[in-house]
């Protein structure tokens, strides 16, 4: 079997803290949480709170092939962090590249506006005037198919969707298409836009929510602390492009991180409820998978929603896995600033992993004032630290249906 | 108000990105450079502005020409608006 090195050649995101990854990294290194209040003007008037992308105009994408009303805003976020990552990749997808060359989608819950939009008019309008290219809107894997065509990658074209993980599973099994042969390029990543009325109110429903802070709405989601009560929705997308190592030093590439490790494992109990099982043997087989020594791991970014299962199961899976230098290796939840993108979470993560590994540094969790006594590692709390060496850093990523994914980059 | 002609013609330049000057009344929509899913989403459009239903022949309308649609659409409008149907009580 073919067994080849992958690494990180493109990073692109359109997230809360913007569209620029060096901007949005500085500002996450700053400790600054965007999650603000957000309203809807529905029959019963309804606030909430969720980290937003703000100004984001998609008509560089859109036009008269791509039309916004076929595009939904998850496409449209993915669309734009593709073209940034193949952007920051420097790389042109000719037909030598072309056939070799895929992508690799993570969504959730895909797309929930033009979901709701079309319910809305079946049930309370004219249900004989639904759009019609709704099914070609709302299908899971609307992303994939609109990157394939707009970058013209005709290799494998595949969509995960597995709640929280969906992202990470999605960068994950593209590394092993690489790995194994089957592709020289994959962009991968994902992307989620969740901040509809009746989504709200369905994750109102399962009580998974903070309550809003109402001082402080930004510091509502407080991962690992003794006061935290649940997540924050957030919404946005981030690709990486993947490249066999050989491919992109032949094309004179700038290699951001190597991808070192994939682990992919599911809980086999519980929709809901996390392992510590689960967790820790899904981040021995991410070690596992090249070889990696767990003292090589300098960094974590957890999965940290803020709920208050997560983070102390977390927190044994990573004692479990690293022992007594679980308490050494810096374990932050970048959660706490830009929510919980829920698909996309997994690859803004990473993406964020991997410019701490570049750039020597590692990102805070924010609104932690008093660490809960089952929460005893260092989660760098407040601002983040720079100026420190990074050999390998962890992404993690755990998901309702039990799957969990981790992902390992090493310094280039 | 603009005439039947002059909103289907905004409606393929403003959503379809056709060229105004490629609008003839012998041009067919394909001709237009409309591929089949712009079709069903220009009878739409059609529909929405003119308040109509379009009989479904995807086939017909993609071999019409927009003198064709055109009549179509100013027939359909006579028939449904024409003579509005009386409120059952």
């Amino acid at each position: 079997m073919n067994d080849r090195r992958v690494v990180v050649t493109g990073l692109g995101v359109v997230s809360p803290h913007g569209s620029d990854p060096a901007t949005m990294f500085t500002r996450l290194m700053s400790g600054e949480s965007v999650v603000r209040e957000v309203t809807f003007e529905t029959p019963t008037p309804y606030a909430n709170v969720a980290a937003v992308v703000e100004d984001f105009d998609p008509s560089a994408l859109l036009g008269a092939q791509l039309r916004s009303e076929n595009i939904d805003r998850v496409t449209q976020l993915a669309l734009a962090a593709a073209g940034a990552a193949v952007t920051d990749a420097a790389v042109e997808v000719g037909d030598d590249l072309r056939y070799r060359a895929g992508v690799s989608f993570g969504t959730g819950m895909g797309s929930s506006a033009a979901i709701e939009e079309t319910h809305v008019q079946t049930l309370t309008r004219d249900p004989a005037r639904v759009r019609p290219l709704t099914v070609l809107k709302v299908m899971n894997n609307a992303s994939a198919g609109h990157i394939a065509a707009s970058f013209g990658l005709a290799g494998p074209d595949l969509t995960y969707s597995c709640a929280c993980s969906s992202s990470a599973v999605a960068i994950g099994e593209a590394y092993r298409q690489i790995r194994h042969g089957y592709a020289d390029m994959m962009i991968a990543g994902g992307g989620e836009a969740p901040l509809t009325y009746s989504f709200f109110r369905a994750w109102d429903a399962m009580r998974v929510l903070a309550p809003i802070d109402r001082l402080r709405p930004a510091s509502t989601c407080r991962p690992f602390d003794r006061r935290r009560a649940g997540l924050v929705l957030g919404e946005g997308a981030a690709m990486v492009v993947l490249e066999d190592r050989e491919h992109a030093v032949r094309r004179g590439a700038r290699i951001h991180a190597e991808l070192v490790g994939y682990g992919s494992s599911n809980d086999y109990a519980h929709m809901t409820k996390p392992s510590v099982e689960g967790q820790a043997r899904a981040m021995r087989l991410a070690l596992d998978d090249r070889g990696t020594p767990a003292e090589e791991v300098d960094y974590v970014n957890a999965h940290g929603t803020g709920t208050v299962i997560n983070d102390p199961t977390e927190t044994r899976a990573l004692k479990e896995v690293f022992g007594a230098r679980a308490h050494t290796i810096p374990v932050s939840s970048t959660k706490s600033m830009h929510g919980h993108l829920l698909g996309g979470a997994g690859a803004l993560e990473f993406v964020i992993a991997v410019l701490g590994l570049t750039s020597g540094a590692v990102p805070p969790t924010a609104n932690l004032e008093t660490a809960d006594p089952e929460c005893d590692l260092d989660y760098v709390p407040g601002k983040g630290r720079a100026g420190v060496e990074l050999r390998c850093v962890m992404s993690n990523s755990f998901a309702f249906g039990g799957t969990n994914a981790v992902l390992l980059a090493r310094r280039a | 108000m603009p005439t039947t002609a002059e909103t289907i013609e905004t409606i393929l330049i403003d959503k379809f990105g056709v060229r105004r000057d490629a609008i003839r009344p012998e041009a067919t929509l394909t001709e237009l450079g409309l591929d089949s899913l712009d079709l069903i989403e220009v009878l739409f459009e059609v529909e929405e502005a003119f308040n109509i239903r379009v009989p479904q022949d995807g086939a017909a309308i993609r071999a019409s020409t927009l003198q064709e649609l055109l009549d179509t659409v100013t027939r359909l409008v006579e028939e449904e608006h024409a003579a509005p149907k009386v409120e059952q009580a």
